[in-house]
């Protein structure tokens, strides 16, 4: 799959965490651009800097959360394309972050299926 | 988890040597058939449902054969056929350990005997679906630590058990527990639980340590301390404490939060109250898992 010209922000502050949503991507589809975000003010600022197509974001992070950033990039832009990849996966956290706009949410650790259903529904048709 | 508990047992009592238990323990992982796998060649389940059941397995605390009959993919009567099918993998381990000539299989016998006893696992039946046994094993755990036993402290426990075993291997040992009012940091990553239970939870041990431990997380070869050999000690902390505040939350509805890991390279670890040390010894080193209340 080629989705060459897409921009996928991956935000979460564990280096290791990005690399294997990466590696992940990769894995199905060729040509995208990543920018890395290690915080939820990165995530913001970078969302209005590049206007990715699609956000994987996780909840867990120093300075801002991944529940305000999302309101935060939502409120700048109600399109944008965010999915929660997170380990605190309770029916109380999900609600919220569909309730704030999150167009899916994946409970870590994933599995490379789950991003490629994301990728190829989200990325395929464009 | 039986396997560990006995491996804890046979270190306590002087039955065995570390090195004789590491190298019995590499040598379960090749030897141990699980239920999945007799079910498959049974033909009650397919593999893609069998893959359903251990992908739901790392993320909710539950037995594969509880999430197969929840699913409808078995009932609770073939769930007690299969297991009967399958060597308890505690026996798998006593077995090797006869076969490397450790002991013989009279001898085999009586330990488990006493395991049992010293177990108070009278009645009960070591079947890895067995969760009263595994419950009152656990129990033990912070009764030798003289903590109090309840039911989420229980639960912290088997969670972290099954996600070492689940996320790092099963090839490990836990010591005996400690508690302390403070515990020298050698290198690690804490995290706290925010909520109505508030704690710090803590992963410590050496460099070497680190890295072969964050190489089993993460599937990679890592082979010298970076960030992401720290970044894979971070990540396995939180999935495991992600892992307790969904089962808290599902269980209680109550309000439980994480705060983001963060590194602590010296200094000393210390609770309001104390800390309650449960070191777990891997072939590649001693991992030491704390929490402080």
């Amino acid at each position: 799959m080629d989705i060459t010209n897409k921009k996928i922000l991956v935000c979460d502050d564990s280096i290791l965490a990005r690399k294997q949503l990466m590696d992940a991507v990769n894995e199905i589809a060729t040509g995208a651009t990543f920018i890395e975000g290690k915080n939820g003010a990165e995530a913001v600022e970078f969302y209005k800097n590049e206007n990715p197509d699609i956000v994987f974001m996780d909840i867990v992070m120093p300075e801002k959360d991944g529940t305000e950033a999302l309101a935060e990039i939502r409120e700048y832009d109600n399109e944008a394309t965010i999915i929660i990849v997170s380990s605190v996966g309770t029916q109380e956290q999900l609600k919220k972050a569909i309730k704030l706009g999150a167009k899916d949410f994946i409970q870590k650790p994933f599995e490379k299926n789950q991003i490629k259903e994301i990728i190829e529904s989200r990325l395929g048709g464009q | 988890m039986f396997t560990q508990f006995l491996g804890n047992y046979l270190l306590r009592k002087g039955i065995v040597n570390q090195d004789q238990l590491f190298t019995a323990m590499s040598k379960l992982s090749q030897s141990h058939i699980k239920l999945g796998t007799i079910a498959i060649s049974e033909g009650l389940m397919t593999a893609n449902e069998v893959d359903e059941c251990l992908y739901v397995q790392t993320r909710e605390n539950k037995r594969f054969g509880e999430i197969a009959v929840e699913r409808g993919y078995l009932t609770d009567d073939q769930v007690s056929v299969l297991l009967s099918h399958q060597t308890p993998d505690y026996m798998l381990l006593g077995q090797i350990l006869v076969d490397d000539g450790i002991f013989s299989y009279e001898e085999l016998e009586r330990i488990i005997f006493d395991y049992k006893n010293d177990s108070e696992l009278y009645d009960l039946s070591l079947d890895i679906e067995n969760q009263d046994a595994v419950q009152t094993i656990l129990s033990k755990f912070f009764l030798i630590a003289e903590m109090q036993v309840t039911e989420h402290n229980i639960m912290y426990l088997e969670l972290m058990f099954n996600s070492l075993i689940r996320f790092i291997g099963e090839d490990f040992t836990p010591l005996s527990p400690m508690v302390v009012d403070e515990f020298p940091i050698t290198f690690g990553v804490s995290q706290a639980i925010l909520g109505d239970r508030e704690f710090i939870s803590h992963i410590d041990c050496d460099r070497e340590t680190a890295i072969a431990f964050a190489s089993r997380y993460a599937k990679e070869d890592f082979t010298e301390f970076n960030e992401y050999t720290v970044a894979a000690l971070e990540d396995f902390l939180n999935l495991h404490n992600g892992l307790y505040i969904v089962n808290v939350s599902n269980d209680t509805s109550k309000d439980i939060a994480l705060e983001p890991p963060v590194v602590t390279e010296d200094g000393v670890l210390c609770g309001a109250e104390k800390c309650i040390v449960f070191p777990v010894a891997y072939p590649f080193g001693t991992v030491h898992l704390i929490t402080c209340f």
